[in-house]
């Protein structure tokens, strides 16, 4: 029995000393034409694909993989296959927010002197920044959306309001139109994505560098001014639960088929959300199906206003684009970056309503109002900090919990010290 | 229990268990040690892209053992665990009795049920549960408002803990009851009818004859399942994640697979992760060891 | 009350909570077939009035399910196969015989299946990556087999510890060989318990959804489970299509369905008692 376990063991121990040994080394690049790309969720519209595969093909003569991962599990099979120089994906779109925490591991390329050739400073500074270690270039801007208003009309006009300068004013709208079955605004407790807007209109900010180390500043005077007049926006003008995080808001805009009123006088939602909004009627093509036709004497759209005017600076989603170090196909995938930020493909994602990475491009969003919309307050929007830590403190759901502590009424300057401790324990990763 | 003692053919044993050997040893052994290895190492994203992971020894664990929340948690998970598999236990029971005294169609029809309700995919199972208790177009909530007096439309089952986890366990429950009354259901098969018969001649009870004859010969079944329940309910995870993505992200809302899953995989310290999960590991071996040991017992008898 | 109306009684009683158990499995397929102008509706619909296949054609449109069912399948009957042969010899070495090293065997399977699967992924994606097997049948396989093995052992080794020995024995004195009365007299009455194990094997292997995302990363070795899940997502421009995602968690549950019916004589009917007790 004795030699039979030193046996066993003696084979666990060699199939550690292989696996050991498959652990990321920088890979050198052997030249291959043939190429990953991952997109994130379906975003990037089939058209888009195809034109990425084809130009591809002329220009390098080899094969392009687009392969889509969903939101919710990318993170995992981005730390798994990242590091892994014989399964990771070459290029990768990911978040913007989760930029900072894989280019400070060095998942990336640095492609710094490819910038310039890429559009250079005509790139969208904030996801150009947040992609920067050390000064050096590893994430680039793919595309952004941004956050703005849509409001009933009809509902406002009843109540005699109109479309507000300040954010005071628009508190003072939203709780107005609050009745039993209408929120006067409609946002949930836990929505953090959007509840922020109300903290970097007051100054505010989630964290901030302090030498080499990040501090969350929830505490910071400016913030806690911000999640106040939230708490009170909150219990003022709306109905939604208070676990209720980024849902789908439009739901409670349009007429409910039941009660044939809506649910919600005015909601928060990223640009594309307008496809969703409108009078509801059955789908000519295909009656099994409802479809909402904007109509502009009913809806409406403004961008949500600063504390003393102007426009209040929102959450900027969308986006960023690298090359992973592992690949050993570096060269090629520098050529798929010069297609990305080519004249046509940047135009090619204005024409679908994704904000161009390349601003010069950003005319090609169109001019109607829902392009103002989302140009007007892109050009003020924010990201979450770019501490290298932040993807872990999104994953773990500290924000939703406090966001939902600040509205169901508790006690913001406590709370603000306990999750403060929480996340400087997480953001410096 | 009747065993063949050993004698000359000591080799068939060890042959017969090479293969589970193998495929225990090739799934499961890596995972396993660098599990183990894992939980006493400073790993996070940074050592996933190569940077070396520090021995930290047992700090880890240290730091997990003064943590209240992970105890919250633990506390949390056991209370939901024992609850949710003691009941699922008993409905499994019942309804393996109750396809004994029926007649065969009304045994086919509740079995044809019951295998289909096993059938459905866990996503979709979910899907639809989270449906059914929609605050706005659940059909719980439609159903119930239409009792007199009950004003339950709109009313947030995921809003709070208390309905949160009791919509949680309910749907574990219908999950896992199939396979538990079909394991007893097949194990009452092998309870033979002239015992039966005959100890219903000798005027026992229908109580007395479960517990006299039926019970101690499916009492290694019921163990196993008994255990397996208990098991699974402590790390239940799919369930959970999609009711939370549902309702609240909040950790108020977690058990410990969730708790798991957000330390490694959402917030990347796969360090911390590793140790909970030999904690897990731990408090299921505290949990089951009673168990484990009349298992064992009975085995030696 | 005599026999004959207490069996009718529980007969009732049996149907009512079959009906209350397979209501949630009713409303997926009442909502595949639905319109999802009425899904989208606030009062719920209980029966399929205006009927369409249109969120089937939905699902159906881009092909990839006949990929993913292949691999599922693929996938499924190499663990149900593997899984009950391992676990079946096993189970008669631990419960037939007496050797040493057989309680530290017991134990060791015992305790491999209560360690937490959320945070092995890494572990294993390493591991079936350094030997080639992603995106391959195989390597999933054999991470499935190994979770499922233990479980299995156990499960059947109730069923083995329930078949006196002697039947064995007596069988053995009437002339047969020993791998004669096995077959004869002790594999029959394992029938339920191997239907049993194998029908967990395999709703394991269909639905298991974390570690397949992981180790089958590309979309053409997509298993059923994610694809499942690609309609549930919604993405940032596109809301999810409730009536696709029932259509198509109908398709995943039909084989499983179909399966079930084919080993439902063999899990449930008196067949194989009868053929023993007779």
């Amino acid at each position: 029995m004795m030699k039979r376990k030193l046996g066993l063991v003696a084979a666990a121990t060699a199939a550690l000393v292989v696996l050991a040994g498959c652990s990321a080394t920088p890979p050198a690049d052997e030249g291959g034409k043939d190429i990953t790309l991952w997109v994130m969720g379906g975003d990037t519209p089939d058209a888009l694909r195809d034109y990425l595969k084809t130009e591809y093909a002329s220009a390098t003569g080899g094969t392009l993989t687009i392969e889509q991962q969903d939101w919710s599990d990318a993170l995992s099979k981005l730390t798994t296959a990242l590091p892994d120089p014989e399964n990771t994906p070459d290029v990768v779109e990911i978040g913007n927010t989760w930029s900072p925490t894989f280019t400070s591991v060095g998942a990336f390329s640095d492609i710094t002197d490819l910038v310039p050739e890429l559009g250079g400073d005509k790139l969208l500074p904030s996801f150009v920044e947040i992609g920067k270690v050390d000064g050096a270039n590893y994430a680039l801007p793919y595309y952004f959306g941004s956050r703005y208003m849509f409001y009933r009309k009809d509902v406002w006009a009843a109540a005699g309001l109109e479309v507000p300068t300040t954010l005071s004013e628009f508190s003072a709208a939203a709780a107005k139109l609050k009745t039993d079955t209408q929120s006067g605004f409609y946002i949930g407790g836990e929505d953090w994505r959007n509840g922020i807007s109300w903290i970097f209109a007051n100054g505010g900010d989630l964290a901030k560098k302090d030498g080499d180390t990040w501090k969350s500043t929830l505490s910071d005077p400016k913030t806690i001014a911000g999640l106040e007049q939230l708490q009170a926006l909150y219990a003022d003008a709306s109905l939604a639960p208070v676990t209720e995080a980024d849902s789908t808001p439009w739901v409670n805009i349009n007429n409910n088929a039941a009660t044939g009123a809506p649910e919600a006088a005015t909601i928060i939602a990223p640009g594309w959300a307008h496809w969703s909004i409108g009078d509801l009627a059955p789908d000519p093509k295909d009656d099994t199906k409802t479809i909402a036709t904007w109509n502009d004497n009913v809806f409406g759209t403004f961008v949500l206003p600063g504390v003393d005017g102007g426009a209040a600076p929102v959450f900027a989603g969308g986006s960023n684009i690298a090359i992973s170090a592992a690949s050993k196909n570096q060269s090629a995938s520098r050529e798929l970056m010069k297609i990305i930020f080519s004249a046509d493909y940047q135009k090619m994602l204005g024409q679908n309503g994704l904000g161009p990475a390349n601003l010069d491009y950003a005319d090609s969003l169109g001019d109607d109002q829902f392009a103002k919309a989302l140009v007007a307050s892109a050009a003020d929007s924010k990201l979450t900090p770019a501490a290298p830590g932040w993807a872990a403190v999104e994953g773990s759901g500290l924000l939703e919990e406090f966001f939902g502590k600040v509205n169901g009424g508790g006690d913001i300057k406590a709370l603000a010290a306990e999750y403060d401790t929480k996340i400087d324990a997480l953001i410096n990763g | 229990m009747s065993t063949i003692a050993p004698r000359r053919g000591i080799r068939a044993p060890y042959v017969l268990i090479v293969p589970a050997v193998v495929i225990l040893l090739a799934g499961m052994g890596y995972p396993l040690i660098w599990q183990f290895v894992t939980s006493m190492q400073e790993y996070g994203l940074a050592q996933q892209f190569g940077k070396p992971a520090p021995f930290v020894g047992f700090d880890n664990f240290v730091t997990l053992a003064t943590d209240p929340v992970l105890w919250t948690v633990v506390a949390r998970s056991l209370a939901f665990c024992v609850l949710t598999a003691a009941v699922t236990l008993a409905v499994g029971t019942l309804l393996a009795l109750l396809m004994t005294v029926v007649t065969k169609t009304a045994r086919l029809i509740l079995q044809i049920a019951l295998l289909l309700a096993w059938s459905m995919p866990v996503v979709a199972a979910m899907t639809v549960w989270i449906w059914l208790f929609d605050r706005r177009r659940g059909v719980v909530n439609y159903l119930l408002d239409m009792i007199p007096g009950v004003e339950m439309n709109r009313f947030d089952w995921l809003s709070t803990p208390l309905t949160f986890f009791a919509v949680a366990s309910i749907i574990v429950i219908w999950m896992s009851v199939p396979f538990v009354a079909f394991s007893i259901y097949a194990g009452l098969t092998q309870v033979s009818d002239e015992v039966l018969e005959a100890a219903q001649l000798d005027g026992a009870t229908g109580f007395q004859r479960f517990r006299h004859i039926i019970a101690p010969l499916i009492r290694p079944v019921i163990a196993i399942v008994l255990l397996l329940q208990l098991i699974w309910d402590l790390r239940v995870f799919t369930q959970i994640t999609m009711l939370q993505d549902a309702g609240s992200k909040s950790g108020d809302y977690d058990l410990l697979g969730t708790y798991i899953y957000k330390l490694g995989t959402s917030s990347q310290d796969f360090g911390m992760a590793s140790a909970v999960s030999i904690l897990v590991l731990a408090i299921t071996i505290a949990l089951s060891w009673f168990y484990i040991r009349s298992l064992l017992k009975e085995d030696e008898a | 009350m005599t026999a004959r109306t207490r069996r009718g009684l529980f007969s009732a009683l049996a149907i009512i909570v079959a009906l209350a158990w397979v209501f949630p499995v009713y409303w997926m397929v009442n909502s595949a077939f639905l319109p999802n102008i009425i899904l989208q509706s606030f009062i719920p619909t209980f029966f399929p009035v205006k009927a369409t296949l249109s969120n089937f054609t939905g699902a159906l449109a881009d092909g990839s399910f006949f990929s993913a069912l292949g691999m599922s399948v693929a996938i499924t009957l190499t663990v149900v196969v593997f899984c009950l042969l391992f676990a079946f010899l096993a189970a008669i070495a631990i419960s037939r015989f007496r050797f040493r090293g057989r309680r530290s065997f017991v134990i060791a399977v015992l305790i491999v299946q209560m360690l937490p699967a959320e945070g092995l992924f890494i572990a294993q994606y390493k591991m079936v990556a350094s030997v080639g097997l992603l995106d391959s049948v195989l390597g999933v396989s054999v991470i499935y087999i190994a979770a499922v093995v233990p479980f299995t052992i156990w499960m059947l080794r109730g069923f083995v510890a329930g078949i006196p020995a002697d039947l064995e024995e007596a069988a053995m004195v009437d002339g047969l060989s020993r791998f004669g009365a096995f077959m004869r007299i002790t594999f029959p009455l394992l029938a339920p318990g191997l239907v049993a194990s194998g029908v967990y094997a395999f709703l394991q292997a269909w639905n298991e959804f974390t570690v397949a995302l992981v180790l089958l990363p590309s979309e053409a070795a997509q298993t059923l489970p994610l694809w499942l899940r690609g309609f549930v997502q919604a993405s940032a421009t596109r809301e999810t299509d409730w009536g696709q995602v029932m259509a198509a968690s109908t398709l995943v549950a039909v084989p499983v369905i179909i399966f079930f019916l084919i080993v439902q004589g063999r899990l449930t009917s008196g067949l194989v008692a009868g053929a023993v007790k007779g």
